[in-house]
């Protein structure tokens, strides 16, 4: 097993857990849908499992206590934005303390698909205030690596509607009322969203990984990097 | 934290806190009653947060699945939610809207269960102060003996069982109800509560809530306007109106 490493938490942190109890590894892979997130991390994941290293995946809406709900939510767009924003911010607590915790202190790599970065970036491009989500925020820890798939907002257009379709109303901002029109509203809100996270990479020092590239060429990337996180057991 | 009428609302918002058992439902209905014989605008908030959220709650606590964290943030979500969609229309239609409850619950409920009290109080910043907040102090062994008589079985986080303080429920929470009471009676400076001595009777107490809010709040602003009586194929363009001004609020 690897040797205890205890981590940090951005705040308060939560009651009853020692940050120095938290050993393993917490590994985020950031980025907007249709960046490869999903198509990376089971890369990953089969890579450092068959290398031996045990793992735990999270990602945003995966809750026992508020997925279900959150996805109806969402559907309807009944709710206002603190609200639905503390409602993710529910969502991710729980998946905290029943999943990454007890993962952490069993020296567990823990795998997240989107992170808190993510929860931010959407409040702060809808206007929210800065401050209030650092500190309901402060219940994170801070991974050991973050990792930004970033991809132009060109480039995911195409990516989504050769998956899909369709894009997303979410993920075009339709909320915000940028444009009526969705292609146009999706450019402008993932651009953005880019702009938050570059914002935002001062602060919190994420690795930006150039994900136009191939999925190969970004996991051959990946892996380099992560090996070497690992190394520092 | 700047109240309602700091912050340029046209309504007013009176809470009322304190333990369960200490009569301050009671005094509350008592106080809309006399508001609204007097033609004032008045609105008792009740707890009713949309489905969606009210699901999520009801699931985490039957399933015993909250920590403190997740626990203050379901209701912080539930809080904004009765919020957002609730209280800030009425307060923007300058309605006088009376609450059983405020975020001081949260506050001493979540502090109680170990969350840090910055960490509590950020997260429910987004929500001004009440212009009124009346704390009703009983003593703890009235308000338990309330309770444990008229409503035996205590649920799992009401008792406060997730402190793990003692194996059986009425003892739990009678520890649980005492930190509580601790933490209001430490936060009633911070946030000005006016302290209501609530082993007093029900009728002298009600006299000294009413002297307070009509100290507190002019109330002759908040009468209701006697609508000129419309032709009734306009009264639906009234409401149609009503509408788009909550809407652009």
């Amino acid at each position: 097993m690897s040797a205890k490493k205890s981590h940090k938490f951005y705040g308060h942190g939560i009651p009853r857990v020692k940050p120095e109890d938290l050993g393993g590894k917490l590994i985020v892979v950031e980025g907007a849908d249709g960046s490869g997130r999903s198509t990376q991390i089971a890369e990953l994941v089969n890579w450092l499992e068959t290398g031996g290293r045990p793992t735990v995946q999270v990602g945003l809406k995966r809750s026992t206590l508020v997925s279900e709900e959150l996805e109806k939510a969402q559907d309807g767009n009944v709710l206002s934005r603190t609200t639905l924003s503390l409602f993710y911010a529910t969502d991710f607590a729980d998946q905290l303390s029943n999943l990454i915790i007890p993962a952490l202190k069993a020296g567990f790599i823990v795998l997240s698909d989107r992170y808190i970065y993510t929860l931010m970036a959407r409040d702060l491009v809808r206007g929210m205030d800065e401050k209030w989500l650092k500190n309901l925020y402060g219940i994170a820890p801070v991974p050991d690596a973050v990792f930004y798939l970033s991809v132009e907002p060109e480039e995911l257009v195409q990516r989504n509607l050769s998956k899909n379709a369709t894009l997303d109303y979410w993920e075009s901002g339709m909320d915000l009322g940028l444009s009526r029109d969705m292609f146009d509203s999706f450019l402008k809100y993932q651009a953005a969203m880019q702009s938050a996270f570059k914002a935002m990479q001062k602060t919190y020092g994420f690795d930006i990984v150039d994900a136009n590239r191939s999925a190969h060429a970004v996991n051959k990337e990946l892996r380099k990097k992560i090996s070497s996180v690992l190394d520092t057991d | 934290m700047k109240t309602f009428a700091e912050s340029n609302f046209p309504g007013r918002l009176i809470a009322v806190e304190g333990l369960d058992g200490s009569g301050k439902s009671t005094q509350i209905y008592l106080l809309k009653r006399w508001l609204e014989a007097e033609g004032i605008k008045v609105y008792f908030s009740e707890w009713n947060s949309s489905e969606l959220v009210k699901s999520a709650t009801s699931k985490g606590k039957k399933r015993e699945l909250l920590t403190p964290t997740t626990f203050s943030l379901i209701h912080a979500t539930d809080f904004a939610d009765r919020y957002e969609r609730h209280l800030l229309p009425l307060l923007r239609a300058g309605y006088i809207v009376l609450c059983d409850r405020y975020v001081f619950t949260a506050f001493a409920r979540d502090v109680t269960r170990g969350c840090p009290p910055d960490w509590v109080r950020g997260n429910y910043s987004f929500a001004c102060a009440p212009d009124l907040t009346m704390f009703f102090k009983a003593d703890l062994e009235v308000s338990l003996n309330r309770i444990l008589e008229g409503r035996p079985k205590l649920k799992f986080f009401e008792a406060g069982m997730d402190l793990r303080l003692s194996t059986d429920p009425y003892e739990s929470f009678k520890i649980f109800q005492g930190r509580i009471l601790d933490q209001y009676l430490a936060m009633s400076k911070e946030f000005n509560f006016v302290i209501m001595d609530a082993n007093e009777n029900v009728e002298k107490q009600q006299v000294i809530v009413r002297k307070l809010v009509s100290e507190k709040i002019d109330l002759k602003k908040f009468k209701r306007r006697s609508p000129l009586p419309l032709p009734p194929s306009l009264v639906g363009d009234r409401e149609e109106k009503d509408e788009l001004e909550d809407k652009a609020a």
